[in-house]
């Protein structure tokens, strides 16, 4: 569909994935968004920044085709083509794995801007997958972001992080400190929603979330046993058989290049055993 | 001296680092200390360690050497750091000394610089120096802290929990309350709070606070109005 779009001069638009506490699905969902992106014909590069914790060439499922990495690029040891991983599934996506053996001291601002410079110049979309924390390495990957997608769970801890990271995007980063530049374009991806434990008021609902947060959703992705499976695999969920899980993300993708979708809800339950009985029957 | 006595006060706003602790019985016997260790108990991580000065004016028989070095022991032992002594001539320098207290003169009764002197050009007394409020259009996120140092403070949206509002004068918040306020941050006690939905975790006015554990239940949620009324916290649900 944007087939024709593509010929044009690349989009090079910074999305940083990020949510200040762990565990809570950024990088499934740098895996899926990218992976989303360059499903629709954009081409899309994600970069791990989690420097020290690689995991994203795992769920992308290219990490034995590591051969130089991000922070090789950063000290000039390698050329940024030798260290862009082509993914064997998409033509338009491309991995920029981190270093694991390096800290996240390795990345200089100024190294990270040059990067970022010349994958603009090529890419439509680079999604930055940003550690966990508020520390060096994630205001590194949330310093030069055009959009940012913040990744909550619906519990308070998770919630109140979240929160302060809006806090850091609209005041430490470089459209923050820019004087007349828009502000970063912010949006909360709520992951591991369970329509079952939010109706037992185990987990919070989406409006108390957004209340909080006051700042558009994006997205919500319930709770799916194929996100584990995808990740196993190492297959972006997006990628892997359609499950209720893929289908959100795949909505929130569409909204991402500014598609209007409506907003559903999807329980994995419902729909998976009228799946499972459909699948049966044929 | 001068300085490391005026120190713990300037940190503008921030008066929560500094706790005055009035006592009001002459003797501070074992009843007194079980109920002060009460009072803490309730929320033991907000007194951790803070620093704290005792107000003796209603207290001149605790100026007795045996009587204030006990009640020190006893505080600190608490983790309660009694660093002054505010309100007690007739407190001996040797005394206090020994116990490494620091005589203070000033206090929230004698607010310090409420107003910095108007510079030299507009010398003319009677005019009133014009307050520099502060409006901010955005939700104040958890971690932020916003300052009005010299007037009103208003937030359009929310505070979320783990923020902090800080103003000489009153705050107005159009959004839910969940963080910290503390208005009349240099001792006015004639400032006020007002929010839309009650839900802080912590409120003060010129020093005097409640954390939400002790917020009045009928205000929370509620659309407030909090001010000081003789020495105590009062909350009004005015919607």
């Amino acid at each position: 569909m944007t087939s024709e779009a593509k010929k044009d001069a690349p989009l090079g638009r910074v999305i940083v994935i990020t949510s200040g506490k762990g565990g809570v699905g950024k990088t499934t969902s740098s895996a899926a968004i990218s992976a989303g992106l360059a499903k629709q014909g954009f081409k899309t590069v994600v970069i791990d920044f989690d420097v020290g914790l690689r995991n994203l060439d795992m769920i992308m499922g290219c990490e034995r085709r590591v051969v130089f990495d991000f922070i090789n690029v950063i000290q000039g040891d390698a050329k940024l083509k030798q260290a862009l991983i082509k993914d064997k599934r998409l033509e338009t996506l491309f991995i920029l794995p981190t270093s694991q053996t390096r800290d996240k001291d390795a990345l200089t601002k100024e190294g990270v801007e040059q990067i970022l410079n010349e994958l603009k110049a090529e890419f439509d979309y680079i999604v930055c997958d940003s550690p966990a924390g508020i520390e060096r390495g994630a205001q590194m990957a949330m310093y030069y972001a055009d959009e940012a997608v913040v990744v909550t769970n619906p519990e308070v801890s998770s919630v109140r992080d979240s929160d302060r990271v809006l806090g850091l995007l609209s005041s430490q980063t470089k459209r923050a400190e820019t004087d007349g530049a828009e502000p970063i374009k912010a949006q909360v991806l709520l992951t591991r929603y369970d329509q079952a434990r939010v109706d037992s008021g185990e987990m919070m609902t989406v409006e108390d979330v957004l209340e909080i947060l006051a700042v558009p959703l994006l997205g919500v992705i319930p709770e799916s046993k194929a996100i584990l499976k995808a990740s196993n695999v190492g297959t972006p969920v997006v990628l892997d058989e359609p499950s209720a899980a893929s289908r959100a993300y795949e909505d929130a993708i569409s909204r991402l290049t500014g598609t209007q979708v409506e907003m559903r809800i999807q329980g994995e339950r419902r729909p998976g055993l009228f799946q499972r009985l459909f699948g049966r029957a044929t | 001296m001068p300085s490391a006595r005026t120190a713990p006060f300037q940190v503008r706003g921030r008066f929560l680092t500094v706790l005055a602790l009035r006592i009001d019985s002459d003797v501070a016997d074992d009843a007194f200390h079980a109920q002060l260790g009460e009072q803490l108990g309730r929320t033991p991580q907000f007194f951790s360690g803070a620093p704290m000065v005792l107000d003796l004016a209603q207290a001149p028989g605790l100026q007795d050497p045996d009587r204030i070095r006990d009640l020190v022991e006893r505080l600190r032992k608490r983790d309660l750091r009694v660093f002054g002594v505010q309100n007690a001539p007739g407190l001996d320098a040797g005394l206090l000394g020994d116990l490494g207290l620091i005589p203070v003169s000033t206090g929230r009764d004698a607010p310090i610089a409420r107003e910095p002197a108007p510079a030299p050009v507009a010398a003319a007394p009677a005019l009133p120096r014009p307050a520099e409020n502060k409006v901010i259009r955005s939700p104040v996120r958890s971690g932020q802290m916003v300052v009005a140092d010299q007037g009103d403070l208003t937030v359009i949206g929310s505070v979320a929990s783990g923020a902090e509002l800080i103003a000489a004068g009153n705050i107005h918040v159009y959004g839910t309350l969940r963080g910290r306020a503390m208005a009349g941050c240099h001792g006015n006690e004639n400032a006020h709070i007002f929010c839309q939905s009650l839900d802080a975790e912590l409120i003060a006015i010129a020093g005097l606070y409640q954390t939400s554990e002790t917020l009045d239940g009928a205000a929370r949620d509620r659309c407030t109005h909090i001010y000081l009324e003789n020495e105590k916290l009062r909350m009004e649900v005015i919607a």
